[in-house]
């Protein structure tokens, strides 16, 4: 009995010392930018964040602001010689034309203003799979999707849901904010779809390391069903992109919900405290229509400039190495 | 050389002086006012901001009578439309991810052409008013295309062909980009910033 101790604890012993000795993927360092595809203008800052909605006359900070214009935030992540885009913005032109947006420009240009072409992206992996987040996908054909399957099953549920009120893709024009099928439209499932047809796409199921120090986080139901994270190594410590899981930085700093969708406020708050564990605070956390971004206020994004039909642009950290591309 | 002036000459031309910027000064306000009362009567007519979305403002023009009621015919086709679009699509999604069996594809699509057939009925009963009979010919495509997909991608249960998904998917493709498009133009608040 001592002895198959003894043995036991001897192999144990063993292959603690072969973990150690077995070569560990290098964390790459990678260079980090935030493109602005556009800019929703004038969104009832109650409509985004419940905690902030206006009051008429208030002298509080919370609510003495009216309206908002978010910024649709993509992040381009540069490690080695690999280009990943953290989520896609959008692309409709009606859209555009017919509504309160400004400053939209197709994403795959607005990355050549910092020198990098569409077939260069390998990789795009999209915090949701909502419209303005998944809506460039086409214009990326070497790259490959990163989208949770608890995401494509969310939407596949609440369509096949019995009650017409939670199934429907939207019931009225202007009403569909928080339906669970809503934000998806056929065009973008089918871009995605495209994706899968051509090899061209990876199904997450949880965490996965897509390189060494770029990792995928679930934050399943943050903001829809298979809402994802994405954690990057860099010169500044790491980074963590929450796309909607964090929509706004003043409220993963001050603890407030923000654009709740599809939403459990819940696994909202449980995604801004992985952004604080794994980056040591809030200032790290990379969110998706801040209406600070671009300006001192949001400090990790304030290295910043105006680009083509007024998208702003951001140069978060640079590699040892990667030389400045802000004009 | 210097011209010596008598004091009732200087009294008379001040008199002259002062009159004439008197009159300077009214001309110049009732040319004000007239030019305010032109321009007043000639402003055009404000553009009323349609408001139809709870997240975020519209700017598009108000629609004409003919024009609503032709959205407002439309609309119901269209929710049925986009929802059975995006069954289609996601009867192809579940295949792929080993979810479902290939006759389980069958299964689901062989159910939506009746219903692109019967979308197909009901919006050619539609009256669209010119401005946007261009509109409507492209919603009549859309639903052709999503039709014939659903035909195409059923295939796929005889022989498991990925080729007639493809075929599909292009076709599906290119119709929900034309129904987006009729959609964000007549529904502007239909999808929200999210």
């Amino acid at each position: 009995m001592k002895n198959s101790m003894k043995h036991a604890l001897v192999a144990a012993g063993l292959a603690a010392a072969a973990t150690l000795a077995a070569p560990v993927a290098q964390a790459q360092v990678c260079s980090v930018w935030l493109v602005e595809n556009s800019r929703f203008m004038g969104v009832p800052f109650g409509a985004f964040m419940p905690d902030r909605a206006f009051v008429p006359g208030s002298t509080s900070p919370s609510n003495n602001i009216n309206t908002v214009d978010l910024p649709v935030n993509v992040g381009v992540i540069k490690c080695g010689n690999e280009l990943i885009l953290y989520d896609a913005g959008w692309n409709q032109t009606e859209y555009h034309k017919m509504t309160g947006t400004a400053h939209w420009s197709p994403l795959s240009k607005q990355i050549e203003q910092i020198g990098f072409k569409a077939a260069d992206v390998k990789k795009i992996i999209v915090g949701h799979g909502h419209w303005d987040h998944a809506g460039s996908l086409d214009e990326f054909p070497n790259a490959v999707l990163y989208i949770q399957r608890e995401e494509l099953r969310g939407i596949e549920w609440a369509l096949n849901y019995p009650h017409p009120r939670i199934s429907a893709v939207n019931d009225s024009p202007g009403s569909c904010a928080r339906t669970p099928a809503c934000g998806y439209p056929s065009k973008t499932m089918d871009s995605i779809y495209g994706k899968v047809l051509r090899g061209k796409a990876v199904i997450v199921d949880g965490e996965m390391d897509v390189l060494p120090g770029v990792k995928i986080h679930p934050a399943f139901r943050a903001h829809t069903a298979g809402s994802q994270l994405l954690e990057v190594n860099t010169a500044i410590g790491k980074l963590m992109f929450g796309s909607d899981a964090y929509s706004s930085w003043e409220g993963i700093r001050d603890w407030q919900i923000a654009n709740p969708q599809q939403t459990d406020t819940v696994q909202q708050f449980l995604a801004y405290e992985k952004c604080y564990k794994i980056t040591g605070g809030y200032q790290n956390c990379v969110c998706a229509h801040e209406p600070l971004s671009y300006s001192d206020k949001y400090p990790l994004t304030k290295n910043s400039w105006v680009g083509m039909n007024g998208g702003r642009l951001a140069e978060i950290t640079l590699a040892p190495g990667e030389k400045s591309r802000k004009p | 050389m210097q011209t010596e002036v008598s004091e009732s000459q200087r009294t008379a031309r001040a008199a002259a002086l002062k009159g004439f910027s008197v009159g300077v000064v009214v001309v110049g306000l009732i040319a004000l006012v007239a030019v305010a009362a032109i321009r007043e009567t000639a402003k055009p007519r404000q553009v009323e901001v349609a408001t139809n979305s709870a997240f975020g403002h519209s700017e598009r023009p108000p629609m004409t009578a003919a024009e609503e009621t032709y959205a407002h015919a439309l609309w119901p086709v269209h929710a049925q439309v986009k929802q059975d679009a995006v069954k289609m699509t996601f009867a192809g999604l579940a295949y792929k991810m080993g979810d479902i069996k290939r006759a389980a594809v069958k299964d689901r699509v062989a159910l939506l052409t009746p219903k692109f057939e019967s979308a197909l009925t009901e919006i050619n009963k539609l009256q669209p008013p010119a401005s946007m009979r261009e509109l409507h010919s492209e919603y009549v495509e859309a639903i052709k295309l999503y039709r014939d997909a659903s035909v195409i991608m059923v295939k796929v249960a005889a022989d498991g062909r990925d080729v007639h998904l493809a075929e599909a998917q292009e076709r599906s493709e290119r119709a929900s980009t034309l129904t987006l498009k009729v959609g964000d133009t007549l529904w502007p608040g239909e999808y929200k910033p999210n």
